[in-house]
Parts: structure tokens; C-alpha cells; sequence
């Protein structure tokens, strides 16, 4: 391998490739093992990679960020690494048993454990997504463009349309009414208001109620520090590859919670990975503006940033505004207004119909070869 | 439409309080545990047959269907049939998953079963996981054989040829049985520590035996994911059980070699790994069909074995393994003869733990055979290693020379044999040999060929003239004494002084 070519690498990736380089230059003043070179440039590879893709990501038009269509590309490019990650790390067994890279493995393990607990909640927030999608359903079925709307219909409307509000926002408390329901005995404790409205928002979550997205997410986080230079060394670069591909571990997790409803949803998990890492910086920009837009007035109450949901919320909302003031019988203009509306919500939930099935599929097949990948090592 | 919805809600679930309770009381299992072993870590492979036996299983069903009184029954298939016609299919099929959902969910919490993230299954100290894995066997197989063939029938009379019907069933089942997969998934993810064989093999077999189960009871289009699952799963569980072994195998490996066992007795490695085996292969049938799924072409195929199975292939190399790790910590002993003594203590209780049993079988006849010889060439290296020397001094060269060289050669050859047979009395005494039949025969090998050099050895001294006389003040031990003190080696105590 000629010295020219790892110059060349390094000029065409950009910016904050510091550390690499100036290890690189270190390797070679002294006199390195053909294996060791190997190593590295499969580590550079793997950067790369990472770095492209997330910066595919990053590109994203605004509104098609944490769409259900850009949640899959994330999932996609998530899949890619790891398989990657997985090839680097059999290649290397040999390496594995040497202490730090031994701990690094065992603790990205540890992560990538709590991780499938974290794709198990986001199956149940895809569930519960499908709930809504059925409400939608009777919503349009009920409020069908082609006939004009009567008494019985649109009060079947309302109804669904009060229980997918309840169901969209956030609620600070939505496992009290279930827990208590689910201690007691006799169900005639509970008021009747109180379990119709229940009944349509939530499937009992099929983790436990202690269970927390975000302790989850910190604990995925957890003591994930950057590898000092001369432990990398040492390691051969290994430390770097497992280092990296845990924050994309991490990432890709973290947005899911912030788009998919889930029991406790919180979004302060710290990042360790700053920008002097070049494969870092795509990541913590698309972490940074979601985390804005969780910020937003506007977007605090939902229970999940999903575009989808964002625009189920956007047409619910007025619906159900002009729903409450409408009296019967209808005014032909109400009517007009009233299914424009629903024509919005119609193609909301195209996209949802189309989109959420695919999703689900796909956590599947990450959480498969999550599992995977444990065992493999 | 919506009173109908609400009279809807409350049949169903007015119905399902009294479910509560008799289903508590059948249910509980029956601690009839008669088909255990006496050996400790022994499963029952029958404990779920056990459990549900056939005259209770029909009365379960029984029960199951009068929980939902008949005439609630038809009421609701009434109420379900106007909704479904008016349009409202939606609301009702959710408003009945709903309703059943919650019952199962209180059914399972009854039945013990919490609720637990793969993280928790992890962390579990392994006896509270043992506990879990108890709880979950009985509750699966109460949910599959029972609770879900019920929902099926439930759902089938109210929606009686309706749409929601299938759909409505997996509504119903799919959170709880998502639930029961989970747990099985995390202990298939779980730790590869060789204890927990046991344990997994159980998960293993309870969920291949329900897997007709799964395939009846969600036959459907929507439920095929819920199917696919529970296989993939299953698959997963054979995976963690070959792991397992894997890492038996590299626990051997790396059994430090350091680690001499004093007196070259049995090392506490050949003890673990040969009872281990034993008790797995009692599960032989299944841990067969464990093995066939992987294709697994490792080392060993040099031996020939009764069966090729993939079984058969693992079970001989790990014995392999630790043949090596045991010949590594025998050359830790200086003295070789200890080496073979080592080996041949290992190698005995090696044998005889293979033989009659299932492991015998496996491992195969030729197996027995080669490693019964091993050990006879142990032990004519420990003879020749330790009283060849011995042996060599006490030759007799008849045509010898002038008789006071004789006599000379002859008290000089004397003292050596006293000096050796001491020392290696005085260490050998201390040596071990577990196996009584073995101590006897290295005794009576010992004694077999030096008595007769030595009792050959003492006539010749006594017939040289010059010595004759005085040879009672050389001669430390009488034929007899030097039987007597072959009959303590091997005694295993410190020190054998006289």
C-alpha cells in the first residue's frame, strides 16, 4: 500500500479527519504491520459509509424528515452498517479477545440488547398507529364525499374523531386508568366516560408499566466515550469501529423514539460523539433539529413527531373544531367545508396505510438481525 | 348505534369477570411431578404432559365455553350482526378485541407472568430466571391449548361468518402472544453459560411442542406473522442451545493448565465435564434435533464414531478437548511418571463415565475401545518411566566376574535399588488413584515384575560367598517387605514413612 494513497483518502473526505490522519502519520513513522494497515482502511471504509449515508439523511427536505418514507431510509442505512460493522468484527475475532476491545464489544452488546427492547415498544407505537388509521377509516367512511352526510354518521364521525385527538396528544398519565383497571377486580369501579374514551386510545403496552423509552435511551448511551488515540492504536482501530457504530446504534434508536409514540417517551439523551469526528457530524445535525422541532410549541403535546401524525394532528384539529360547531341539519356550506377537510385526511392516511406496514416489516427484520448479530458474537 | 356499541361492551365484558375466577382455580397446575429422575439436574421432558392431562382438558373447554353464558353468547352475536349491517363493523370488532385483550392480559398476569423487557431477562439473577422459565412454560401452554382455542371459538360464534372474525382473533391474541415470544426471544439471546443448558433446552421444547399449536390456532392470513415468529424464535432457542456448547467448549480450552491437582489425582474439570455430558445427553433426542439444523463440519472426522450424527461429531470433540487440556496440565508434573498417572486417573473416570449410557452410544464402541487402550499405554509408560531403572539394577549377570567384583557390583547395585525403591515409595505413596480396580492393578503390575527380579536378586546375593554372610545388614527389605510397601503406593496420603 503506498503512503500516496491514504493522503488522497484523507484530502477527499472533508473536514475534521484530524485524528485519523494524524494517527495515520504516527502509524507510519513507525513501522507497522501489513495487518495493521488493513485494519485501518477498513475502518476509514466504514467511517465513510457511515458519514455517507447519514448525510443522505441530513439532506432531507424539512418536511420529509421523520416521515414515515425517511424513518425507512434510517432504518435501511442502519441495516447497511451493521452488516458492515458485523463483517469488520468477524473478520477481526482474533483481536476480540484483547481487553479493551473485549469490554468495547461486551458493552455494545449490552446496548444493542436494551436496543431490541426499544424496537419491541416501537412495534407497539406502529400498532397503535394502526389503531388510528382504523378511526380514520370510520371518519371517512362516515363522512364518504359521495352522499351527503347524516345525523347518525357524523355523530359516528365525532366520536372518532374526539378519540383520535385524545389518542394523538400527548398524555402525561396513560397508563393510571389501564393500571387501575388492570388491579381491579370488579370493572364497575371505573366510570363509563372514562373507559369508552380509554378503550380506543391505547393497547395495554406489552411492556411493563415501569418500563421507560427514555432510562432506555440513556442507557443505550451510557458510557460511551470516544476511544483515547493510543488505546485505538493498540486496538488496531477496533475501538473506533465499535465506538461508531454505537452511536449509530444509538441515533437511529433515538429517532425512532422521538417519531413513534412509545411509554415514555423523553428525548435528553446525550450524544458523546462531537464534531471532530467527520462520520459524527451529518448524525448531530439531524439530531439537533429534531430535537428543535420536539422543542416546538406546537409539537410538545404530541405523543410522537412522525410527520404523519404532525399532519393527522394538523386536519384533526380544525375537523373536530368544525364538527363542535356544526348543528343539524347541516349547512350546504358547512357540508363543502366539512368534506374538503376530509379529502386532507384522506390522503393523510394514504400515506399512513401505504407507509406503516413496510415500517413494521422492516424493524422486524432489524430486530432479526439484531438478534443476529448478538449471537454471531 | 352507540348504545348498541355500549350494551356491546358490557355483555362481553360482564362475561369475562366470571372467566376470571374458574379459570384461576382449573388452571392452577398440578404438581405431579412423578416422572423425575433422581439425579439433580435432570429435566422431565414429560412435565408438560404432565400438566395438562386429557380428562382435564375437556373439562377445561367445557368450562371455557360456559364462561360466556349461551345466552350472552347470542345476545351478542345479535348486537354484532346489527352493527355489522349498519356499517359499524370497525367499532365493534375493536370495541370486542378490546375487551377480550384485557381479559387475557389479567389471565397471564394471574398466571405469574410479568411483563419483562429483554434488558430484565438479562439482568435476572439465573435463579429468579429459573422461577420465570417455570411460570412461562405452564402459561403458554395454558395460553395455547386453552385460552386462544377459546378466544377462536368465542370470536367464531359472535361473528358468526362476519368479516371481523380473524381479524378480531389477532387483535385479541397478538399483544399476549407477542408477550410469551418475547420472553422465549431473551432467553435465546440470553448467556451461554453451560448451567443454563437445561433450562434453554426446556424453552426449546416447550415451544416445539406447540408449534402444531401455533400452526392450529392461527391458521390465518393475519395471524402468519404471529406463526412466523414463534418459528423463528424456536430456531433461535436451537442456535442459544448449540452456543452453548461452544462456549463449554472454550471454557475448556481455556481451563488454566497451571492448575495441578496434587498427587496427579482427577481434576475437578474432568469431573464437571463428564457428569455435564452425561445430563445433557439425556435429552439426546432433542439436542439431536438441535444439531441437525446446523451444518457444522468440524474436526474429529477422523474418528469413527457409531453414528455420524452432528451430535455425535460435537459430543467427540469436546471430549477431544478436553483430552487436551488435560495432557497440557499433565506435563506440568516434572516427573513423568506422574504424567501418566494423571492421565490415567482422567482417562479411567473418563471411560467409565461414557460407558453405559447415552454418551457410550453416541460416542460409539470404537471410541470405548481406542480409549481403553490409551490407558494401557498410560500405564506402560508409568511403569517403564518409574521401574525400568529399578528393573535394570536388579539384572542379574550370571556370567559375571571374578566373584569379589561380583560381590562388589552386587552391594554397589543393592544400595541403588534401596535408595530407588525408597524414593519412589516415599513419593508414589503420596500419588492417587481414584479407581480402586486400577490402584489394584498398577499395584499388582508393580509387583508382578519386580518381586520376581527382586527375590532373583536376593538368592544370587546370598549365594556369593563373601557376602552371604553378611547380606541380612544390606538388605533392607524382604520379598515380602518390598510387596508390602508396593501395596501403599497409590495411597494418596502425605508423607509414607516407615
Amino acid at each position: 500500500m503506498p503512503i500516496t494513497d491514504f493522503h488522497e483518502a484523507a484530502s477527499s473526505s472533508g473536514f475534521g479527519f484530524s485524528i485519523l490522519s494524524r494517527r495515520r502519520d504516527q502509524v507510519h513513522s513507525m513501522e507497522s504491520t501489513h495487518e495493521a494497515t488493513v485494519q485501518e482502511l477498513e475502518l476509514e471504509a466504514f467511517q465513510k459509509q457511515v458519514a455517507d449515508r447519514f448525510q443522505d439523511l441530513a439532506a432531507a427536505e424539512p418536511d420529509e424528515l421523520l416521515s414515515i418514507s425517511w424513518l425507512r431510509k434510517l432504518l435501511d442505512a442502519f441495516l447497511c452498517c451493521q452488516e458492515e460493522f458485523r463483517a469488520i468484527v468477524l473478520k477481526n475475532k482474533v483481536h476480540l479477545n484483547r481487553p479493551p476491545v473485549e469490554r468495547s464489544i461486551a458493552d455494545f452488546f449490552d446496548r444493542s440488547v436494551k436496543a431490541l427492547d426499544v424496537c419491541n415498544a416501537i412495534r407497539d407505537g406502529i400498532e397503535q398507529i394502526r389503531q388510528w388509521q382504523k378511526q380514520l377509516e370510520i371518519i371517512l367512511c362516515a363522512l364518504d364525499n359521495q352522499r351527503s352526510i347524516g345525523e347518525g354518521q357524523f355523530r359516528r364521525a365525532k366520536k372518532a374523531l374526539v378519540d383520535l385527538a385524545i389518542g394523538i396528544l400527548e398524555d402525561k398519565e396513560p397508563n393510571t386508568n389501564l393500571a387501575h383497571r388492570n388491579r381491579s377486580f370488579g370493572r364497575s369501579n371505573v366510570p363509563k366516560e372514562q373507559k369508552s374514551l380509554g378503550h380506543f386510545r391505547s393497547l395495554s403496552w406489552s411492556v411493563s408499566r415501569s418500563w421507560s423509552a427514555s432510562r432506555q435511551l440513556q442507557a443505550i448511551g451510557g458510557n460511551l466515550v470516544a476511544p483515547r488515540a493510543n488505546e485505538n492504536m493498540s486496538t488496531h482501530g477496533l475501538s473506533m469501529t465499535v465506538f461508531t457504530m454505537s452511536n449509530v446504534l444509538l441515533f437511529t434508536m433515538w429517532a425512532l423514539v422521538a417519531a413513534i409514540p412509545c411509554q415514555d417517551r423523553g428525548l435528553q439523551t446525550q450524544f458523546h460523539a462531537t464534531k471532530q469526528f467527520f462520520w459524527a457530524v451529518p448524525i448531530l445535525s439531524l439530531h439537533e433539529i429534531i430535537l428543535d422541532e420536539s422543542k416546538r410549541r406546537d409539537r410538545r403535546h404530541l405523543c410522537g413527531l412522525l410527520k404523519e401524525i404532525i399532519e393527522l394532528e394538523k386536519c384533526a384539529r380544525p375537523l373536530n373544531e368544525l364538527t363542535d360547531s356544526v348543528h343539524f341539519p347541516l349547512k350546504k356550506d358547512k357540508e363543502v367545508e366539512l368534506k374538503q377537510k376530509v379529502e386532507e385526511m384522506g390522503s393523510v392516511f394514504e400515506a399512513i396505510k401505504d407507509g406503516l406496514d413496510p415500517l413494521e416489516r422492516q424493524v422486524t427484520r432489524r430486530r432479526k438481525s439484531m438478534s443476529g448479530n448478538l449471537l454471531g458474537m | 348505534m352507540f348504545r348498541l356499541e355500549d350494551e356491546f361492551r358490557t355483555l362481553v365484558e360482564r362475561g369475562a369477570e366470571s372467566f376470571d375466577l374458574t379459570l384461576s382455580e382449573s388452571t392452577h397446575p398440578h404438581p405431579d411431578y412423578s416422572d423425575y429422575d433422581d439425579d439433580d439436574d435432570d429435566v422431565s421432558a414429560d412435565e408438560d404432559e404432565n400438566f395438562i392431562p386429557v380428562a382435564q382438558q375437556i373439562t377445561d373447554y367445557d368450562i371455557v365455553i360456559d364462561a360466556l353464558p349461551a345466552g350472552t353468547i347470542g345476545d351478542l352475536h345479535a348486537i354484532a350482526k346489527r352493527m355489522v349491517a349498519a356499517g359499524y363493523v370497525k367499532e365493534c370488532s375493536h370495541a370486542y378485541s378490546a375487551c377480550r385483550r384485557e381479559f387475557l392480559d389479567e389471565s397471564f398476569s394471574r398466571l405469574g407472568l410479568q411483563k419483562l423487557s429483554i434488558d430484565d431477562v438479562h439482568r435476572m439473577q439465573w435463579t429468579q430466571l429459573e422461577d420465570e422459565i417455570e411460570k412461562w412454560m405452564k402459561a403458554i401452554n395454558v395460553a395455547l391449548r386453552i385460552l386462544f382455542p377459546s378466544e377462536r371459538r368465542l370470536c367464531d360464534r359472535i361473528f358468526l361468518g362476519f368479516s371481523p372474525a380473524d381479524l378480531s382473533f389477532m387483535e385479541v391474541c397478538r399483544g399476549s402472544t407477542i408477550q410469551l415470544l418475547n420472553f422465549a426471544d431473551a432467553v435465546a439471546i440470553g448467556s451461554r453459560a453451560p448451567e443454563r443448558l437445561f433450562k434453554v433446552l426446556d424453552v426449546y421444547e416447550t415451544l416445539r411442542d406447540l408449534m402444531p399449536e401455533f400452526e392450529l390456532n392461527f391458521s390465518d392470513q393475519y395471524c402468519s406473522s404471529l406463526r412466523n415468529e414463534a418459528l423463528t424464535i424456536w430456531k433461535r432457542l436451537g442456535e442459544a442451545i448449540r452456543g452453548i456448547f461452544m462456549e463449554l467448549e472454550n471454557l475448556i480450552r481455556r481451563d488454566p493448565v497451571k492448575a495441578a491437582v496434587p498427587g496427579g489425582g482427577l481434576h475437578p474439570i474432568t469431573r464437571y465435564v463428564m457428569n455435564y455430558l452425561r445430563a445433557a445427553c439425556r435429552s439426546r433426542r432433542t439436542l439431536e434435533q438441535v444439531f441437525e439444523e446446523s451444518i457444522d463440519y468440524r474436526k474429529g472426522d477422523d474418528q469413527v464414531l457409531s453414528s455420524s450424527s452432528s451430535l455425535a461429531v460435537q459430543m467427540a470433540w469436546i471430549m477431544e478437548l478436553l483430552e487436551s487440556n488435560l495432557e497440557a496440565k499433565s506435563k506440568i508434573y516434572r516427573d513423568s511418571a506422574l504424567c501418566s498417572v494423571f492421565m490415567m486417573n482422567n482417562g479411567k473416570y473418563i471411560v467409565q463415565k461414557v460407558k453405559d449410557n447415552e454418551l457410550g452410544t453416541l460416542l460409539g464402541e470404537d471410541w470405548i475401545r481406542k480409549h481403553t487402550a490409551k490407558l494401557r499405554q498410560y500405564h506402560v509408560n508409568y511403569q517403564r518411566s518409574s521401574w525400568s531403572k529399578v528393573l535394570g539394577v536388579l539384572k542379574v549377570d550370571n556370567n559375571s566376574t571374578s566373584p569379589s567384583g561380583a560381590s562388589k557390583s552386587l552391594r554397589e547395585k543393592l544400595k541403588l535399588f534401596n535408595s530407588y525403591f525408597e524414593d519412589i515409595c516415599r513419593t508414589q505413596s503420596s500419588w492417587v488413584i481414584f479407581d480402586d480396580q486400577l490402584r489394584d492393578e498398577l499395584r499388582s503390575s508393580v509387583s508382578g515384575s519386580l518381586s520376581p527380579a527382586y527375590r532373583n536378586f536376593v538368592a544370587t546375593l546370598q549365594t556369593v560367598p563373601d557376602f552371604g554372610k553378611n547380606a541380612d545388614r544390606y538388605i533392607r527389605y524382604s520379598v515380602d517387605g518390598v510387596e508390602a510397601r508396593i501395596s501403599e503406593l497409590f495411597q494418596g496420603t502425605s508423607g509414607g514413612k516407615r
